[in-house]
């Protein structure tokens, strides 16, 4: 077991610290709540939401279509000579209006859902099964792997695994439903070794190839967009997988491989880095590792231990997790309570700081930590918090700034705008009007529901001088610019 | 708008930046030059994994043809080097570079014991590591730790969201922007045309940020966050790394915006976002930042199945794209001063697979273009027989590209930034 986390040592640092990283964060009044709650009620609360809460609705697009019909339909057009561009066009648009509501519904779901740290685990599998639209291009596909995801995200990994292998989204993403008998593709199994179960150094080329062979036979049905297991197309000769010999299917490969000592270290030291620290010492990962092997890859028990125990709340783990842009998206519309920007510009944010919902970079996923911050997103982040605090004003692309350099990226997002304008925050919510004239604990105020670390003395005086600075101008307006200078810093970026 | 506070900040503020800058201007005794006026080398990645068999096709070997019975280009539309070797008929562009003298394809690069996992690969290829260790610093970050030290942080630019590991280094890494007019602290007050209390604080704040030394304690044991046991010097902690990156931000976006806004291209470029990458640099050379590394990307290569349509389309996207960048170049009067470098993790299998596409492969031939540079093959054709696995033995290592480069373009010891010294080309 790790050790547990003294009862002494739980208070409103160490339950922001939870909610921040078991969630999408917290607003004081909630940190308030889980401080009295106490650490177990509140992990218990994290961990063991209700059963059906992964019973998600799916979005009322989202439903299996004859992809051949239509793909046929095209086809035929074309040969008639018809105007198939067009049906074409049409096809591919509608395919990027649902992966962009798509995208929205998911962020809703983090931000406004009952059980946040399975919308957490849900994105965790998301980054380690990296599946992009880029190459399925279909919608249902994706809203069918990100229900798998959450509706096994904290159950066992080896049936994760087993799911996924037949997840059409992932099939396609890594050319499995092309791979034959007489042809086997080998970029599933490259990459399940790779980057899903043991990682690099601990398999052999050889062992790809015959991965490769038990993984055939797996299909999928264009005319409903399911799964099908074709055995006349699985390669049914004697195969040596890792010293096991026989007819292995690619089940056998899938146990073969969670069975490796090497796969509790991988899925241990890419949970531990979600969770916990960025770079876990060799000591760290064998002590999850072994917790991994004991709960059996079962996550919620593993979980829960890892939320109960004092290595969470160290020193090496407190406010030292650069936020992940969909982290920083989701926890900054709730500090600041307010809703989630139009889908459109939610996306566009997505993209210029790195991390696309449905769209990873490649197979490999987000590398994460302090690969999400380079000059330009960080810059982006400072100038996004500005739009999100004051509203359509600051839309890079909005008229009144567009002599400041239009971003073509957002000019879209201005003309939805028009339709659903979004104004700026109400400080009332999160600053008591007696507070106006007292600079000093306003800055405090708004430190503590901003920052997991105190700010230093010289950023306290920097932002109290703001303040007064600006005495004279509107008040609303004096403390939403606080609010940006504030999210303006290095340490808002942290978690 | 400004109260007292912020008039007491402006010439407090306005002093420390000079100051810092000179400071670092004096320190600057590795190299002086700059990419102001001396020369520059720009990195382009094409990821993915570029087949090369079909970028610098070996049209007249038989074993070529029998190898991709669907996926082989048809002699009859090479763009002939020689009765051996030609390039990809998309590649009119680079056809007519070579052709003017002013392209070298150097053939079979790669490096002893090929990894085909597209990070590893990539990774090897970032750092210039060997294959079997693993470095943290960039090559590209070497060269500015070793030989540019002290200099601001645009030594090195590159174009998109995220900063490559190439660049990776102690100090500086260099700044990565995707569009110029974007790159700049947007402040909430109106401007009017002189700078807003916000701005004036935030500047303020990130230039104390990167040296305060009072940073309050976290609130668990007294322990300060940045104080991590066991990590070299630099090995940053994560605050002080966000502290250095919001300072190079602050540093260098002034001058980029004020570039972007005087210098625009009179060429027209391909829509797309390689193009939009060459361009911004082209105006970056224009307008003479002291870069003297730029990098771009490409992505899309990992050719897998469905290759006839997709790699013929790709092709056709990097020569128009280069094309124009090189018009640009010569319109300016600065391609005598551009270097251009291309690179993939690694080439593609010889033998085509089932799905129309091709796997995984190791050696590829690369790219080194511009006004100064000594045309024709280098290296040599790897045999289409001799294989190790079903790929390409290398004949050529890469470092031994990136180490004339060094040596020779960007008067660089080689040795310092690579480890060792590899034997030079004589492409510059």
């Amino acid at each position: 077991m790790l050790a547990p986390l003294p009862a002494s040592q739980w208070n409103k640092t160490t339950a922001a610290h939870l909610l921040s990283r078991a969630a999408f964060g917290a607003t004081p009044a909630e940190i308030d709540a889980a401080e009295k709650k106490g650490l177990s009620a509140t992990v218990a609360e994290l961990v063991d939401f209700k059963p059906d809460a992964a019973n998600v609705p799916a979005p009322d697009w989202a439903h299996p279509r004859n992809i051949r019909e239509i793909r046929m339909g095209i086809k035929a057009e074309k040969e008639r000579g018809g105007n198939f561009k067009e049906k074409r066009r049409e096809f591919r648009m509608m395919e990027g209006e649902e992966i962009l509501s798509l995208r929205q519904w998911w962020l809703d779901r983090m931000l406004n859902g009952p059980a946040p740290l399975l919308e957490k685990m849900t994105l965790f599998w998301h980054g380690h099964f990296a599946t992009s639209v880029q190459k399925v291009r279909d919608a249902y596909w994706m809203w069918l792997q990100n229900d798998t995801l959450r509706r096994n995200a904290l159950g066992s990994f080896s049936a994760l695994a087993k799911k996924i292998s037949r997840d059409p989204a992932m099939m396609i993403y890594l050319d499995l439903q092309q791979s034959r008998k007489e042809h086997p593709n080998e970029n599933w199994a490259r990459e399940l070794m790779e980057l899903f179960t043991v990682g690099i150094g601990n398999y052999s080329e050889q062992d790809i190839r015959e991965a490769a062979r038990a993984f055939t036979g797996y299909r999928l049905d264009l005319t409903d967009q399911q799964f099908r297991y074709a055995p006349f197309q699985q390669d049914a000769g004697p195969k040596n997988f890792m010293g096991r010999t026989g007819a292995i299917k690619g089940d056998d490969v899938l146990e073969a491989l969670v069975g490796k000592p090497a796969c509790a270290q991988f899925i241990g030291r890419k949970l531990w880095r979600y969770f916990v620290e960025d770079e876990p010492s060799p000591q760290t990962v064998d002590r999850v590792a072994e917790r991994i092997r004991a709960h059996k890859f079962e996550m919620r028990p593993l979980l829960r231990e890892i939320f109960s125990s004092a290595e969470f709340y160290s020193d090496r783990a407190m406010a030292t997790q650069i936020k992940s842009p969909v982290q920083y998206i989701v926890q900054t519309c709730k500090l600041l309570g307010t809703p989630l920007p139009p889908a459109v510009v939610s996306q566009n944010a997505m993209r210029q700081m790195g991390q696309v919902l449905f769209a990873p970079p490649n197979v490999k996923g987000w590398d994460g930590g302090k690969t999400w911050i380079s000059t330009s997103t960080l810059y982006f982040r400072y100038n996004f918090a500005n739009y999100l605090i004051n509203g359509d004003a600051m839309l890079p692309g909005n008229p009144q700034t567009r002599g400041q350099g239009g971003d073509v990226g957002f000019r879209k997002a201005a003309r939805v705008a028009e339709k659903t304008p979004r104004d700026p925050i109400d400080v009332s919510k999160l600053v008591p009007v007696e507070l106006r004239t007292k600079p000093r604990e306003l800055v405090d105020v708004l430190s503590q529901r901003l920052f997991q670390n105190p700010p230093s003395g010289k950023e306290i005086d920097a932002f109290t001088q703001y303040l007064e600075a600006r005495k004279s101008d509107d008040a609303d307006g004096a403390v939403r610019g606080l609010i940006h200078l504030m999210m303006s810093t290095p340490q808002f970026q942290l978690a | 708008m400004l109260g007292a506070a912020a008039t007491w900040t402006v010439p407090v503020f306005l002093e420390k930046t000079f100051f810092a800058l000179n400071a670092m201007g004096a320190d600057a005794a590795t190299q002086i030059v700059t990419g102001k006026d001396g020369t520059i080398l720009v990195v382009l990645q094409m990821a993915g994994g570029n087949d090369g068999l079909n970028m610098v096709v070996p049209y007249g070997d038989d074993a070529y043809h029998v190898a991709r019975p669907r996926l082989a280009l048809p002699a009859d539309q090479i763009l002939k080097v020689n009765d051996y070797v030609g390039l990809n008929p998309k590649l009119g562009g680079l056809k007519s570079l070579y052709d003017e003298g002013h392209l070298a394809i150097v053939q079979g690069v790669g490096y002893p014991n090929p990894n085909r996992s597209h990070f590893r690969s990539t990774e090897i290829w970032q750092t210039a590591s060997d294959a079997d260790r693993s470095l943290s610093e960039g090559w590209l970050g070497r060269y500015f730790d070793n030989c540019c030290s002290g200099a601001d942080p645009t030594v090195g630019v590159a174009i998109g969201e995220e900063t490559p590991q190439a660049f990776a280094a102690k100090r500086p890494t260099g700044v990565t922007f995707s569009r110029p007019e974007q790159f700049r602290f947007r402040s909430s007050e109106p401007g009017n045309g002189q700078m807003s209390a916000e701005e004036m604080f935030f500047r303020q704040l990130n230039e104390s940020g990167a040296t305060d030394e009072s940073r309050a304690p976290a609130a668990t044991d007294g322990a300060s966050i940045g104080a991590i046991p066991g990590k070299t010097k630099s090995d940053l902690s994560t605050l002080d790394f966000l502290e250095r990156t919001a300072l190079d931000a602050q540093l260098s976006s002034d001058k980029i915006l004020a570039i972007a806004r005087k210098s625009k291209s009179t060429v027209t470029y391909p829509q797309g976002p390689l193009a939009a990458s060459l361009n911004v640099i082209a105006r970056m050379i224009a307008g003479g930042l002291p870069t003297r590394v730029y990098y771009a990307s490409q992505g899309g290569f990992d050719t897998h199945a469905g290759q006839l349509n997709t790699h013929p389309r790709l092709m056709g996207y990097f020569n128009d794209a280069l094309a124009a960048f090189v018009a640009d170049l010569k319109q300016q009067g600065n391609f005598d001063r551009v270097l251009l470098l291309t690179f993939s993790e690694f080439g593609r299998r010889v033998q085509e697979n089932a799905n129309g596409g091709t796997d995984h492969g190791a050696a590829a031939p690369m790219f080194v273009l511009g006004g100064a540079v000594k045309p024709g093959l280098f290296g040599k054709y790897p045999s289409l027989t001799d294989l190790d696995r079903g790929d390409l033995k290398f004949n050529t290592d890469f470092r031994t590209v990136y180490g004339t480069v060094l040596e020779r373009w960007l008067k660089a010891p080689s040795q310092i930034v690579l480890g060792r010294k590899f034997a030079e080309l004589a492409i510059v």
